[in-house]
């Protein structure tokens, strides 16, 4: 096997809110690696702590514990200064591309900002430059340079967000439900854009999403979540051919697919995600799974490799 | 359209404009939907196609200051709700007293956002059983014990009733919508992006249910979203629009497996394909057009491959392929049912 190149290497990252009703275990011990170029999908419903990852990783949360090693430098332990020059290579594109915009700014100063906070480009002139090439890149008419982002529409501000977390020539960028928000005839727009500017730039993403069949186009490996908790891991197409975590596979066949042929075998969970406020050391899916057996009320599963490159926190395979 | 005869829904004609001092937004122009007694029709579109505007006006809910009914006629189980006065104007059918009897009892709606749909000062038990008691000749205790059973049939216990809004999460909150609108057992139930708010998991939950009572109580269904997979798993039929008009229409095999229209065809290729992970999606270039600004022509032609001169310059009639499937677009102006994308 040849050296694989690791960029992102994250160890045991933890993040916990202290909240009213006690600790509110957002992200719980949860490692993973992205190889350079690659795309991680993360996957999950509402409040399974995706974004929180995310967010954690650039330290736009400060992680409770855990590590997390990006190009050989350990994030968590640098210097609020030394994190900012750092930031110059990770990017973060929103979900929301209406709050996630300045609305007093025009799209050409939304994209030249973080030029000019890195000091990247010191001439006005060639920034300029800079900034009509992004916005070439990412499909935005020269006409809209001095526009404000109310005068445009949701697939048009979201290439704004992409723009300017290229501008500065990132390595990594953390997409968080970059098309949530879109039309599909839009979201497959930006789906394209984002891929053909991966390949061109050797991009590493991760890319947060609650739509499956999005991240399954789009991602190399998949992370599924459950309440702060990593359930399973592997590369999007044995994930979806072999879910082996009874959550997964709930996940999964729940999906509607648009093809009025496909015989549907759906799984209903019984229930709701309970609380995330202080979990007892269960399996924090048990009360929802139609396996649960003792062993599953007894004690946590942890992540094991059940085959190559894919993994499952669940007793069943322990 | 003489073979539909047991239509529990007709609109023929129908033209929504919404009117500000500065333009107006012509949202709905000049559709005809129809729903079967018993049947479900499903109703796709992006943002902004004029699918919401159309389901307000068949509860003739439309903004008052601003929401158009321009022309056409709406009529629910053979009883006119919106029809022509005399100068061949779209007027009200009934009083406004009258209509507000049919919301609720004939008619019920279930929005997508479920935590607007619930007033957030009374308990859901209450809420259930206010349209109850305003729908059905019956005592408050009856229809607390109505409000009791509705919330069980929506996998909610009975005992929960006493709560409000807010202590339920939000695949609950739309099941106490479902519970609400399904309470006085209406002919018709309109969703408007009923589980677009939910989690997946959550989704199947609500559509299960939705189908099993539906089946339960034979009511019609308008099923409006943006969702392909949803439709091809809830509805019988299923229109397609696009600013403001139906583009295509027919059965789910007519519509899926003999997609004639290029924005339908343009849906389809938008979206990721599960079992070809690997193929590159083949977006619709372009956007939807201002609807305060339509061209002359099709609405669709700036976004087409398939655009002629002709298109550009003059509207596309609808034209039946088979007796269940049509399209409004010039490339079939033959009417020869063939595949031409």
């Amino acid at each position: 096997m040849t050296e694989k190149s690791i960029l992102l290497d994250v160890q045991h990252l933890t993040k916990y809110f202290h909240t009213s009703g006690g600790t509110l275990h957002a992200v719980d011990d949860v490692s993973f690696q992205i190889e350079r170029g690659k795309t991680l999908g993360i996957v999950g419903e509402s409040g399974c702590g995706k974004s929180t990852i995310g967010r954690t990783i650039l330290r736009l949360l400060e992680p409770t514990s855990g590590k997390v090693i990006f190009d050989g430098t350990d994030l968590t332990a640098l210097s609020k200064e030394e994190l900012r020059k750092m930031r110059q290579q990770m990017q973060i594109i929103f979900q929301d591309p209406f709050s996630s915009l300045d609305p007093r700014m025009t799209v050409s100063q939304t994209i030249a900002e973080p030029l000019k906070l890195h000091g990247m480009i010191k001439n006005k002139a060639e920034r300029e430059k800079r900034v009509l090439e992004l916005m070439a890149t990412v499909g935005l008419a020269e006409r809209l340079y001095d526009a404000y982002p109310h005068e445009l529409d949701g697939g048009r501000r979201q290439r704004i967000g992409i723009a300017r977390a290229l501008a500065v020539k990132p390595k990594f960028i953390v997409c968080d439900e970059p098309v949530s928000a879109l039309d599909v005839s839009i979201q497959a727009q930006i789906l394209n854009l984002m891929k053909d500017i991966q390949e061109r730039e050797g991009l590493t993403y991760i890319f947060i999403t609650h739509d499956l069949s999005v991240v399954n186009h789009f991602a190399d490996d998949i992370a599924v979540m459950y309440m702060g908790r990593m359930v399973e891991k592997a590369p999007a197409e044995e994930l979806f051919e072999h879910p082996i975590h009874p959550y997964t596979q709930a996940l999964l066949s729940a999906i509607p697919i648009p093809d009025i042929h496909t015989e549907m075998k759906r799984i209903v969970l019984k229930g709701e995600v309970t609380s995330p406020i202080e979990p007892k050391p269960v399996c924090r899916f048990a009360a929802r799974c139609a396996y649960a057996c003792d062993e599953c009320m007894k004690s946590e599963p942890e992540l094991i490799n059940v085959s190559p490159g894919h993994w499952a926190a669940c007793h069943r395979f322990a | 359209m003489g073979r539909y005869t047991n239509l529990m829904l007709e609109i023929k004609g129908l033209v929504v404009e919404y009117r500000t001092d500065d333009e107006t937004v012509h949202a709905v122009n000049d559709i005809n939907l129809w729903i079967e007694k018993g049947k479900s029709l499903g109703l796709v579109g992006e943002t902004g196609a004029g699918k919401t505007t159309t389901a307000l006006s068949i509860l003739n809910l439309l903004p008052e200051t601003t929401g158009y009914i321009v022309d056409g006629t709406v009529s629910l189980d053979g009883e006119p709700i919106i029809k022509k006065n005399r100068e061949g104007k779209s007027v009200p059918a009934l009083l406004d007293s009258d209509m507000q009897k049919i919301r609720g009892d004939k008619v019920a709606m279930i929005f997508q956002d479920p935590m607007t749909a619930l007033n957030p000062i009374f308990t859901v038990g209450y809420q259930i059983a206010e349209s109850v008691r305003l729908h059905q000749k019956c005592s408050a205790k009856e229809a607390e014990k109505k409000a009791e059973e509705m919330l069980e049939l929506v996998g909610i216990p009975a005992s929960r009733k006493d709560e409000y809004p807010h202590q339920f999460s939000g695949g609950m909150k739309q099941r106490v919508v479902i519970a609400m609108a399904l309470a006085c057992n209406p002919a018709l139930l309109i969703a408007d992006e009923p589980t677009t708010a939910l989690d997946v998991t959550v989704q199947a939950q609500v559509l299960e249910m939705i189908k099993n009572l539906r089946d339960k109580f034979g009511t019609s269904v308008l099923m409006i979203t943006h969702d392909l997979g949803i439709i091809a798993e809830m509805c019988d039929e299923v229109s397609v629009m696009y600013a403001g008009a139906v583009v295509e229409h027919g059965s789910l095999e007519d519509v899926f497996d003999r997609t004639r229209h290029p924005y339908t065809r343009g849906l389809f290729n938008s979206l990721p394909n599960i079992k070809d992970r690997t193929a590159r999606l083949k977006p619709i270039r372009g956007l939807m057009p201002d609807p305060a600004n339509l061209p002359m022509g099709c609405a669709f032609a700036d976004r087409c491959d398939y655009a002629t001169e002709k298109c550009r310059g003059e509207k596309p009639r609808k034209q039946w392929l088979t007796d269940s499937h049509f399209v409004a677009c010039h490339l079939y102006e033959d009417g020869k049912d063939e595949d031409r994308l």
